[in-house]
């Protein structure tokens, strides 16, 4: 675990669904403190690839890489102990448990575990709106809310990287003004984070890369400024910007 | 519910034999045809005739869930409806042997159409439950024998047998080529029914029942049509049974006859063409070599039902099915990404789309 | 009115004892997505225990639970390694339907291994805890029953508790409600399954001293009550934990008036009957839509 060395290192992977390959040969790094923002159509393998990274989908061929050491192929499980973090696309909460339980859940391993009541008082003096629904059933939370709970859920443990899944997805333009501010005070204290959206327009101010994915690999990258000034990608991606 | 089948049958085709595996199955058929006139020990022939009802049996219980893809735990009753019926008849009419086991099928088929129709309301383990309900309450009432119909858990007075003009040992002759011929009828029905536009049909309401509905197939027709020809199948192999013994009892039915049936099913492989007959075939052996050991009989049976479930859940068939598929991936592998095998298989064959393809036009309305 | 209180008497054991064995089942349902055929041969086990337990050794009701709440609980273990995790995350059969054949073939072997150990003979359980209180009316609720209902309700409250409280309660019903996210939280699901079927397996040999106790222990003392947590669980919804407490008194309500109104051999298939008509008009049972977990 040398300095400088990428926290997560992605190389030539190939994943996908029975014999249909979504994600093709990609290959990116994310160094530490980063965010990086992987942008792109739906259905072109951003959110395959999240799922290949933290180990719900097995890769066909390729290389994953968590500070150096291969981790790809392993359950998600193990890969949550060794600090990954997925706040994954459409929520996945626990619709029957409630905000707060989901929250707990967080912190199941065991060292989250147990600093999970001081955990919880971080999450709810960032996110003031899940203190107030504490013990509201997840299932009848907003769209927004329920956002936000897995953002919380996401939060209840230290994260080598954390990994967020479409935060905008769905979302009326207000509460995504809210879920994207938690993301940017987050991004302020320094997590590093992979970010996957399909929504351009508020990735500014966390973005420090930008990568764009069409079938499966990367296309284009570089910070934002420089992509925003690129016609092709403004037209496709951005309508207007 | 959907199940992984494992034949080698081109839907809408009938299966394509080459000539030697013809040639192979008539010497099969032949080998077997003379087996009572090679071997005379009697009580062997016994165990094939009986293996042989069963495996009719078992073949009517795969055809219900290899094409309605439902678990019927209540064929063994509609099995031994067909029995007690053709009993009865056999008894009370002067109707001959023959016809009476002809309406004892006729009445299992009118039984299981009857429990047809709540299926379709029902799924997965609910249809079980329900079946199975229905085989408890059938062999309660069978048991108890409220009017004195069925002699209860004693038995049932004894009927003539189809051949009671010839020798026993013509009989027992006469008893093996008839099972034969049965075997071969429903086999080759089931088979080319499979593969027939019925099958066809019987498979899309099992596997996509809105497209079906949407397609103008309607899914309680076609259910009533595969739950109707598994019970006369079965209601004949019953009555048959009884031909046979000269008489049925209550013990053709309830949990010890189910697991060893399911097991046959499973070891040889659920919804095949082979299936039935390997599993009777390999379970009816197990069951002549222990019999010197009916104690540790289950014991095995269950032992060996585990294993081979859980290192081959798709039976012996499905093993055979699934190695042709291997070799032929690493015989053709480099020219694509596939690893080949069986998740692709089972993705393939499961979604409403594999269905899609292979109906065209081909739907009957 | 005598019989109305018997019954209901009758009602309430029995249905506290279904419940505690049904809902090992649910447990099973809402976790592992199957239904373990298993469970009546836990039932069994825990009645050979107990006899065992106290008629042969003479020691105390407290350590015949304790002892069947062990050993079953290492069944159960046992059985989800050898029956179930071997099926997981392969593809090409239905896993449900499977799964429901091979807890069958291990039940299959208790009972028959049971059968060779024991003979076929109902071993007679002599009552623990004797005398009674008479209700109403010549109506006598014994100690014994009272001590097993109030034990049933007691566990079954229990578990509520560890599920609703506790660290791994808690990744139980994550698991049951969503799985993948339940991973992702790095709940270690491949340990948490054999701990569940475990822990159900333990409810269902406790029951199985009660109904040893209650009836006799005997090789077949599991099918009975196999039959009837089903039936509780489907009827009650798959997966949901109140339902399945609702059914179990309304299926213990069926067989005690049966009993009393028609007579033992009866019941069964009135029960039977019932499930067939409520199946025919109600095909989702009494509370769950499909494939719902309400854990």
């Amino acid at each position: 675990m040398s300095a400088g060395m990428p926290i997560l290192e992605v190389r030539d992977l190939w994943a996908g669904y029975g014999a249909t390959m979504v994600v093709r040969g990609l290959g990116l790094t994310v160094e530490t403190g980063e965010t990086v923002v992987i942008i792109g159509p739906n259905g072109h393998g951003k959110t395959t690839l999240l799922r290949t990274v933290t180990g719900l989908i097995r890769p066909k061929r390729g290389e994953v890489l968590l500070e150096g050491e291969r981790v790809d192929g392993k359950t998600p499980e193990h890969l949550a102990g060794l600090g990954m973090v997925h706040v994954p696309q459409g929520d996945q909460l626990f619709p029957d448990m409630t905000v707060e339980e989901n929250l707990v859940m967080g912190a199941f391993l065991p060292a989250p575990w147990k600093d999970r009541h001081r955990s919880l008082e971080r999450v709810y003096h960032l996110i003031p709106a899940l203190r107030e629904r504490s013990g509201q059933r997840a299932r009848t939370l907003s769209g927004g809310e329920r956002r936000l709970v897995g953002l919380g859920r996401g939060l209840m443990r230290e994260a080598r990287i954390l990994m967020i899944d479409e935060p905008s997805l769905g979302l009326a333009p207000v509460a995504i003004e809210t879920v994207y501010g938690a993301i940017r005070e987050i991004h302020d204290t320094g997590t590093t984070i992979l970010l996957v959206e399909e929504n351009f327009t508020h990735i500014g101010d966390v973005a420090d890369v930008v990568h764009v994915v069409e079938m499966g690999s990367i296309v284009r990258s570089g910070p934002l400024e420089e992509l925003s000034k690129d016609r092709t990608v403004v037209e496709t991606y951005l309508g207007s910007l | 519910m959907s199940l992984a089948e494992a034949q080698d049958a081109r839907i809408g085709r009938p299966p394509k034999l080459s000539g030697g595996q013809i040639g192979g199955i008539l010497a099969l058929v032949v080998a077997i045809a003379s087996v009572p006139v090679i071997w005379s020990n009697e009580y062997a022939l016994g165990v094939l005739i009986t293996g042989m009802i069963t495996l009719v049996l078992n073949t009517s219980w795969n055809f219900v869930l290899g094409t309605a893809g439902v678990w019927n735990f209540g064929q063994l009753a509609i099995y031994a409806l067909g029995g007690y019926g053709a009993g009865l008849l056999m008894i009370h009419t002067p109707v001959p042997p023959v016809l009476a086991i002809i309406a004892g099928g006729l009445l299992s088929a009118a039984m299981s159409v009857l429990l047809a129709f709540p299926t379709l309301r029902l799924y997965g383990i609910y249809t079980s439950l329900l079946t199975f309900s229905f085989a408890q309450v059938f062999q309660f009432i069978v048991v108890n024998d409220p009017k004195g119909l069925t002699g209860g858990s004693f038995g049932f007075p004894t009927v003539r047998g189809l051949y009671s003009f010839l020798s026993p040992r013509a009989s027992l002759d006469a008893y093996y080529w008839t099972m034969m011929a049965v075997v071969i009828a429903a086999t080759l029905a089931v088979t080319w029914i499979r593969s027939s536009r019925l099958g066809i049909a019987l498979r899309t309401v099992r596997d996509a029942p809105g497209y079906a509905a949407a397609r103008g197939v309607s899914p309680l027709k076609y259910r009533i049509i595969a739950f109707a020809i598994s019970g006369f199948i079965a209601g004949v192999a019953g009555a048959l049974y009884l031909s046979y013994n000269q008489s049925i009892t209550t013990s053709v039915m309830g949990l010890t006859p189910m697991s060893i049936d399911v097991t046959m099913l499973v070891i040889g492989g659920l919804g095949t063409i082979w299936g039935p007959m390997l599993g009777t075939g390999v379970l009816t052996g197990l069951q002549v070599g222990l019999a010197d050991y009916p104690g540790i009989q289950l014991t095995i049976l269950g032992t060996i039902l585990l294993v081979i479930v859980v290192f081959m859940p798709n039976g012996i068939v499905g093993l055979i099915s699934a190695i042709r598929r291997r070799v032929g991936a690493w015989v053709t592998e480099g020219e694509g990404e596939d690893g080949g095998g069986d998740e692709d298989r089972a993705e393939a064959e499961e979604t409403p789309a594999g269905v899609e393809e292979t109906l065209g036009a081909e739907l009957p309305s | 009115m005598t019989s109305f209180v018997g019954i209901l008497v009758e009602t309430i054991v029995l249905g506290s004892i279904y419940g505690l064995v049904a809902i090992g089942m649910t447990l099973i349902y809402g976790t592992l997505r199957i239904l373990d055929m298993s469970q009546g041969s836990m039932v069994m086990i825990g009645g050979f225990v107990g006899w065992g337990v106290l008629v042969v050794a003479g020691w105390s009701p407290v350590l015949a639970i304790l002892i069947a709440f062990v050993i079953t609980f290492a069944m159960g273990t046992f059985t989800e390694l050898i029956s179930v995790q071997p099926l997981m995350g392969r593809r090409g059969f239905d896993f449900e339907m499977v799964t429901f054949i091979t807890t069958f073939a291990v039940a299959i072997v208790f009972a028959n291994v049971a059968l060779q150990v024991f003979g076929p003979f109902q071993h007679n359980v002599t009552p623990v805890v004797r005398g009674g209180v008479d209700v109403y009316n010549r109506v006598n609720l014994s100690y014994q029953n009272m001590t097993m209902a109030l034990v049933s309700v007691g566990l079954m409250g229990g578990l509520g508790l560890f599920l609703a409280r506790t660290r791994w309660g808690l990744a139980i019903r994550a698991v049951a409600q969503n799985l993948d996210a339940a991973r992702l939280m790095g709940v270690p699901v491949m340990k948490l399954y054999p701990l569940t079927m475990g822990l159900a397996s333990a409810l269902a040999g406790i029951g199985g001293v009660f109904l040893g106790a209650k009836f006799f222990a005997y090789p077949s003392a599991g099918d009975l009550p196999l039959l009837e947590a089903l039936i509780v669980v489907i009827f009650g919804g798959l997966g949901s934990l109140s339902g399945t407490l609702y059914a179990a008194y309304a299926i213990g309500l069926i067989q005690a008036t049966a009993e009393v109104v028609v007579g033992t051999t009866w019941s069964l298939p009135i029960l039977y009957a019932i499930i067939l008509l409520v199946l025919v008009v109600r095909p989702h049972g009494l509370r769950g839509t499909p494939s719902e977990a309400r854990l």
